[in-house]
């Protein structure tokens, strides 16, 4: 796992392209929808294949820090037709979005059921080092707000109470006939979390966003991981 | 810096203290030690200012290194520019260590206030000397009668120990407690806290056997990451109350990620208290508000509580600002409703949970007491705020003290939390200087006592809180 953040740091980036920040994820146990790098239309193809589909594809560049901003996001992809044409549209469009960005090409992952959005995130704090977020996705993050922080390390307690802390937990809690979210599952992946980060002081900041949540279990589907400024960085 | 416990001790519970550099007219720092039970020296060169001195009966010395014997606290009161050569003086005679009044350093954003601290620093690093401050009020030790302010008491008990970045704030808490019977047993002002920082402080104070409730004003912290573990740990022993000054939503910056950009400076310490235990006061009346619950009553997390208050209206207002606070105005169970039956006056009164009681108590505690009694024997209430009446006070205590009585033997009898409100204004109260009297008077005998029912509330809450943090964590 060191050698993708060594990796980065040896090209002098401080961003992590979706598909390194995931695998760093997952090695640490994090519920992660995987995502594949594709350099070229026919290695998208056998990757959506081998998933199976619905896929997604996302642009992959280290130069590209909102993907959705630059038209580099496509859902619902349906079949191997789909994905070539996806592929070529994708390329075209970010291209003019963004004519200066290197693109390492696109990244294809499994379509997630859909679930409910919240977000999970870490930066650090000049005085306190690094903390966490949780909130719901979406315009609840966005517009209201509604969020609540820990500082890192978390115990049990903290994850459990910063879950209930925010205005939409009973949206989590299921409201109008939608079934209620896994806030084990939830917790558990705060708690995995924030050991990640505790152990790698090199990470600055750490978005999951979004991480949908099902009535059992929990799926980080986008993340994104910036590294500390390479002298900056201190246990 | 890695503090040598024994030396921080002998610099906060001195038996020798050497002036270093008052002045008269006043001759403050000397003044201060007036009551000061050890042995007290002075350094001063300057030739003008020694007679004074020595008018006082104190012995002066040129310089610190011929003060015979050990010395364990050097208050340094020189200016800026002569600071190092007095540091270097106490590390050479291996003081216990140095509270610096002076100030003129990093605060002022100059150069060469920046230059001079970090000489002072790095001789007191080197030397292994406690160095409080600069920039500060230094040391305030209640039994010694170490004293940076002269209204602060001497005398035996005391169970508080105050940590503040600012002085008047230091002082503040400690009047302020003074004020309502409560002893602090130290105060340090840490001013910019350049050698020791707000962790080492604290961790003293854990570690102290005469401290057992901490308060401490901050602004921010410099050793964050220490600060925030150490505080998770203190507050599982030891209630630790921080008002802290400056909040401001600034500090969250405008970054890319969603995270960063909500992470602003009050979200982050509104988060670490919370999660740390540790009992957030915005004020200094917040502050002092807690102190009076966390200090005075008994443990408790149990919210179900008998609010009393003298009139109808009264009973509505008491019951917004505790259900507000987070507690709950239970039904009492029917054999108290029956005993409260046989004599509460119930035209222009009621004993439905909130009590509207004036009519039934009147110039009487027979009355309150019987309330208090049927309450005590009801499994539904754990706990009673009580609006107490200051009538009569300017006539003399009498009344009052009946009250308080029942009130302590109450809290004896259940071990519940009581609280007192004397809200200026209500029907039957005297003027505001008897009212305010009367509370101060009352908070004096050991019942915690507040202005209004949103302060009671708040205060009780917050203690309420800090109990259940500590059940939760089995502590």
């Amino acid at each position: 796992m060191a050698d993708i953040i060594t990796a980065a740091r040896a090209e002098g980036r401080l961003l992590l392209t979706e598909v390194e920040s995931k695998q760093l994820l997952q090695e640490a146990g994090i519920p992660v929808a995987m995502a594949h790098l594709a350099k070229k239309p026919k290695k998208a193809v056998e990757i959506a294949d081998e998933l199976g589909y619905p896929v997604v594809m996302k642009i992959v560049s280290t130069d590209i820090s909102h993907k959705s901003d630059v038209g580099g996001v496509v859902v619902g992809l349906r079949d191997a037709k789909s994905v070539r044409k996806a592929y070529k549209e994708m390329m075209e469009r970010v291209t003019e979005a963004a004519p200066n960005a290197k693109i390492d090409g696109v990244a294809i992952q499994t379509m997630a059921k859909q679930g409910t959005e919240i977000i999970v995130g870490s930066t650090t704090d000049p005085q306190f080092g690094p903390v966490l977020m949780f909130g719901l996705g979406g315009v609840f993050v966005e517009v209201l707000k509604d969020v609540s922080f820990r500082v890192v390390p978390l115990e049990e307690r903290d994850a459990k109470q910063m879950v209930r802390e925010i205005k939409g937990l009973p949206i989590l809690q299921g409201v109008r006939g939608q079934e209620a979210a896994d806030l084990e599952a939830v917790e558990s992946l705060i708690l995995r979390v924030s050991d990640f980060i505790e152990t790698h002081p090199e990470i600055a900041e750490l978005d999951l966003n979004p991480v949908f949540a099902y009535s059992d279990g929990a799926l980080a589907v986008d993340a994104r991981i910036v590294l500390t400024e390479p002298n900056g960085a201190s246990a | 810096m890695n503090v040598e416990r024994d030396r921080l001790h002998r610099a906060l519970n001195p038996k020798t203290v050497v002036v270093v550099g008052d002045k008269g007219p006043n001759y403050q720092w000397l003044s201060n030690m007036s009551e000061f039970t050890g042995q007290l020296y002075s350094v001063q060169l300057d030739e003008k200012e020694i007679p004074g001195i020595e008018e006082k009966g104190i012995q002066n010395f040129k310089g610190l290194m011929e003060v015979p014997g050990d010395v364990d606290l050097v208050v340094c009161a020189v200016p800026r520019q002569v600071t190092p050569f007095i540091v270097a003086d106490a590390v050479k005679k291996g003081v216990g260590g140095v509270a610096m009044f002076t100030s003129g350093f990093v605060e002022t954003g100059e150069e060469l206030g920046a230059q001079l601290q970090e000489k002072i620093v790095g001789l007191a690093r080197e030397g292994g000397l406690p160095l409080v401050g600069p920039n500060c009020m230094g040391v305030y030790n209640r039994r010694l009668g170490v004293k940076f302010t002269n209204n602060q008491e001497q005398g035996e008990g005391g169970e508080i120990s105050v940590i503040s970045q600012s002085g008047t704030h230091g002082i503040g808490i400690t009047i302020g407690a003074q004020n309502l019977g409560l002893a602090v047993t130290r105060t340090i002002s840490i001013g910019n806290a350049a050698v020791l920082n707000e962790a080492d402080y604290l961790e003293y104070l854990r570690d102290d056997p005469d401290t057992s409730v901490i308060v401490m004003y901050l602004e921010g912290v410099r050793d964050g990451r220490r600060f925030a573990k150490l505080l998770r740990e203190v507050t599982r022993v030891k209630p630790v109350i921080i008002w802290r000054g400056g909040r401001t939503k600034a500090g969250a910056k405008a970054a890319a990620s969603h995270t960063a950009s909500l992470a602003s400076d009050d979200a982050i310490w509104d988060a670490l208290l919370r999660q740390a235990g540790a009992i957030s006061a915005d004020s200094l009346e917040e502050a002092l508000d807690a102190l009076q619950c966390i200090v005075r009553l008994p443990r408790s997390s149990k919210r179900g509580l008998a609010l009393i208050a003298m009139t109808g209206g009264q009973s509505v207002a008491i019951t917004d600002q505790f259900e507000k606070g987070g507690f709950e105005v239970p039904e009492l169970q029917q054999k108290s409703y029956d005993r409260l039956g046989e004599f509460f006056i119930t035209i222009g009164g009621s004993f439905r949970n909130p009590f509207d009681a004036a009519s039934t108590i009147g110039r009487e505690t027979d009355n309150l007491q019987k309330i208090l009694d049927i309450l005590a024997d009801d499994a539904n209430i754990e706990g009673v705020a009580l609006e107490m009446q200051a009538r009569d006070f300017d006539q003399g205590t009498e009344r009052v003290d009946g009250q308080v009585k029942l009130v302590q033997q109450y809290r004896e009898r259940t071990g519940q939390p009581v609280v007192c409100l004397m809200p200026e204004g209500s029907p039957g109260q005297m003027g505001p200087e008897v009212v305010t009297a009367a509370r101060y008077y009352v908070a004096k005998q050991g019942v915690p006592v507040f202005p209004s029912f949103a302060r009671g509330a708040q205060a009780l809450g917050r203690a309420v809180r800090y109990w259940q943090w500590r059940d939760e964590t089995g502590t």
